[in-house]
């Protein structure tokens, strides 16, 4: 028996993904199963990106919900932001989003990211993401699992 | 080297006591020179050959004009470009302050341009030929002041002498054998003449004309030459000298002998390739404006030598239709190579005049400072691609043609040749756009990289006017080979040994006897602009469903702005291609990284530094060089300022006369 004849046997196996939550928030595109995602790391401790290669890694595999992580704000339809926004990032934060083509969407990784977290006060930090660019999704957990992850871009694939 | 005291420094460059109407008449007179030559010559092609004699002007045996067609093509051919450069060099020379000796000998060049194609005989042939290598030189000197024009200088004597040389031996074993100074004479006799003589005629000349061409291994002055003469020089050396290398080439192995052993066009084959194959790799990692234009130069002049190469196999392997359109390949790029180079050339030395700098490193920006210039060089560039609309595209193409349909049998030489060069020729054309892509997106496009760049001024109407006429050329050659069919078909029946009396016919669709294949340029330019205004008209009528445009600063990563030194370089977009052939082109290349004096994780500075020497040059002219030095020194040795010593020598070389020749 062949290689080839082998596979057309044995067939596609995957793991059944669980169901599809809710689509509680409108993609920006109005497509469904289609987000081009930019990662903004606006001074992250690291957490947050571990977790976020997990989910697009073949084991959780966010991209067959149709979410995709692309090279350049241009590219993009909506940010993912990690982490306290700090003095440094605070301009580029804000020039990504800028440079992101209309329609488009925030979402904010990670409890720091929300809210400041347990960096909130510290001496390099300018403040959580939603004192600059306008949130529209909010993602808990320090740092969410990359099930959580998957799921919340779920929502916004709506698949 | 000493610097001559009175040419020295500033009195060169102002050009003190020059008339300010001379540059006028130099160019003028050059202009007129050229469409003189385009008329004499066309009418050569066309009417009866000319004949003229005068029997007091060149020492031995006259001057002896005698133009048939194929001499007739060359000098019309040599006309066009030195019209074009002629009207050029008016704005030029003015704006870059020509001393008086270059506007004397720009027109005295032109006129020995002229008269080797038209001689008629060995004698004027060698004189006009080494009155034009001395006239070029002169003009390659004309900033001597500069250290690196003289090296070049000496490059270019040295290596046009050895070539001198070869065709001087060449011509007169050639001319004693037949017993007549004439090349009708020659041709007559041709026959007769024994194996060896034949082939030691076939290699002299083609070391002799190969120098002059630009051809491996004899190529090196082009690369040094070209960048350090003046622009109008080098395009009158680039797009018309070196035509001259293929003509000789032509001229007696073609056509006064009449072809040869299979072996003949098989050397000239694998010179052509290996000249095409290694100038465009130069080329393409050169990040000199002119020096990468001055490769192309021996890629191209490589190209037509396998051309003829091909043309000589294929016209003794019997094969003479297919020879034919190897033949009319090699004479249309040549015209092609002419056209895109002269405005190559012209275009870079307005880029020179407006900005002083040929580094592409270190220009850009240009398209918005020098938006004509940029536009002539683009029409340059695109010629010399290969790719249809451009220049090249029906030469090379022809020539493909021409290999890809010969009928290789059961003959290992041919199926063994062939297929190689097809290889050869499309490595060429392939690394040929790269080189090009890079000197026009480079050098013109985007952001200037230094000051000199951004203050780029636009050449004066005579440059400009000077480079709309070699466009113009290119536009025809690319547009409407058609237009030059009659010319080369009347060239091509003074070569009947390659099959010159049965070539294609180059109509508005070029067909090829006896092979499936047809290509029409002027359709394919129909085409391209029907569908760009089908576009522009689309992308017009979709405008009012549209938003409104955003404007928003560009996105420059994150970071506050773009700065020039985030753009490719030259050198950059060439490394990738450095690297894969770095066997070949053996780049210097060196990294030094300084350390922090307390710790070696932290670096303070990185230094990179690349030069891009010429492999042939290293391995093959040093060492001659280092040897000719060493045995200079041995033999200072016996200079000891003994005038004693020095008798001795006198009479020990007296002695040895007498003995020798007894």
């Amino acid at each position: 028996m062949s290689w080839a004849t082998r596979i057309l046997k044995v067939g596609r196996i995957v793991q059944a993904s669980p169901a599809a939550p809710a689509r509680t928030v409108p993609s920006p595109t109005g497509t469904r199963a289609s987000l081009q995602i930019r990662h903004v790391d606006a001074g992250s401790c690291n957490g947050c990106e571990l977790e976020l290669s997990g989910a697009f890694s073949s084991v959780y595999d966010a991209e067959q919900f149709g979410a995709r992580l692309v090279a350049s704000p241009r590219h993009a339809d909506a940010l993912v932001v990690t982490g306290v926004v700090t003095h440094n990032m605070r301009g580029p934060l804000i020039d990504t989003l800028a440079a992101t083509p209309e329609p488009k969407l925030v979402i904010a990784m990670g409890d720091c990211a929300c809210d400041g977290g347990m960096f909130r006060n510290g001496y390099g930090v300018a403040g959580a993401v939603g004192d600059f660019v306008p949130v529209d999704v909010e993602l808990r957990g320090c740092p969410p699992t990359p099930d959580q992850i998957v799921e919340t871009l779920r929502k916004v694939t709506g698949r | 080297m000493k610097r001559d005291p009175v040419a020295s420094g500033t009195a060169v460059r102002s050009g003190t006591g020059v008339a300010s109407g001379a540059p006028a008449v130099s160019g003028g007179v050059t202009a007129a020179l050229g469409a003189l030559g385009v008329v004499v010559g066309l009418r050569a092609v066309f009417g009866a050959p000319l004949h003229a004699s005068i029997g007091w002007l060149v020492p031995f045996a006259g001057l002896r004009i005698d133009l048939d067609p194929l001499g007739g093509a060359f000098m019309a051919l040599t006309g066009a470009v030195a019209a074009a450069v002629g009207v050029y060099a008016i704005g030029y020379a003015r704006r870059e302050h020509w001393a008086r000796f270059p506007l004397v000998m720009l027109p005295v060049f032109v006129l020995t341009l002229l008269v080797v194609p038209a001689a008629g005989s060995v004698t004027t042939f060698l004189f006009g030929w080494e009155a034009m290598a001395l006239t070029s030189l002169a003009l390659v000197l004309t900033e001597h002041h500069r250290d690196e024009v003289r090296s070049a200088g000496l490059f270019y004597a040295v290596l046009t002498q050895i070539g001198f040389v070869a065709i001087l031996v060449a011509l007169v074993s050639l001319s004693s054998a037949s017993g007549s100074g004439d090349f009708a004479g020659i041709r007559a006799a041709a026959g007769d003449l024994g194996p060896a003589l034949r082939n030691g005629v076939f290699l002299l000349t083609v070391v002799g004309f190969g120098s002059k061409a630009g051809l491996l291994p004899l190529h090196a002055w082009l690369p040094r030459a070209h960048p350090e003469a003046p622009s109008p020089v080098s395009a009158l050396m680039s797009a018309a000298m070196v035509n001259l290398g293929i003509y000789g080439i032509v001229r007696i192995d073609v056509q006064a002998l009449g072809g040869g052993p299979r072996w003949w066009g098989t050397t000239l084959m694998v010179v052509g390739a290996a000249s095409a194959v290694f100038g465009v790799l130069q080329a393409s990692v050169s990040a000199d404006l002119k020096r990468l234009l001055a490769y192309s130069t021996t890629e191209n002049m490589g190209l037509i030598a396998m051309a003829i190469g091909a043309s000589m196999l294929l016209g003794a392997s019997g094969l003479a239709s297919v020879a034919a359109i190897a033949l009319t390949a090699a004479l249309l790029h040549l015209v092609a190579h002419a056209a895109f180079k002269a405005l190559g050339f012209l275009a870079a030395g307005s880029v020179l005049a407006g900005t002083g700098l040929r580094d592409l490193d270190r220009l850009g920006g240009l398209a918005r400072r020098m938006p004509y210039t940029t536009v002539l060089f683009g029409i340059a560039a695109l010629g010399a691609t290969g790719l249809p609309l451009g220049a090249g595209f029906v030469g090379e193409w022809l020539l493909l043609q021409s290999l890809i349909h010969t009928p290789q049998g059961d003959n290992t030489l041919l199926s063994l040749v062939i297929p190689l060069s097809i290889g050869a020729l499309a490595l060429t054309t392939g690394l040929g756009i790269v080189a090009m892509v890079k000197a026009f997106g480079i050098g013109f496009l985007a952001r200037p990289r230094s000051e000199g760049a951004e203050k780029a001024r636009e050449a004066s109407p005579t440059m400009l006017v000077g480079m709309a006429l070699a466009a113009l050329g290119c536009v025809v050659v690319a547009v409407a080979p058609a237009a030059l069919g009659p010319a080369l078909t009347r060239v091509a029946s003074t070569l009947p040994s390659v099959g010159g009396d049965q070539g294609p016919k180059l109509g508005a669709i070029l067909r090829l006897p006896g092979a499936a294949g047809s290509v029409s340029p002027a359709i394919l330019a129909a085409a391209f602009a029907v569908a760009i205004s089908l576009v522009l008209l689309l992308a017009r009528w979709g405008v009012g469903a549209r938003p409104a445009a955003v404007v928003r600063p560009l996105w420059a990563g994150g970071g506050p702005a773009l700065t020039p030194r985030m753009q490719y370089t030259a050198t950059s977009f060439a490394e990738p291609l450095q690297r894969v052939f770095d066997d070949v082109l053996r780049p210097d290349t060196d990294v030094a990284v300084t350390h922090v004096a307390e710790s070696r994780y932290l670096i303070e500075k990185i230094t990179f530094r690349t030069a891009q020497a010429d492999a042939v040059e290293e391995h093959l002219y040093w060492p001659v060089v280092r040897a000719v030095a060493a045995v200079a020194r041995g033999v200072r040795k016996a200079h000891t300022g003994s005038i004693h010593l020095y008798l001795l020598f006198g009479t020990i070389g007296l002695l040895v006369v007498i003995v020798v020749g007894r």
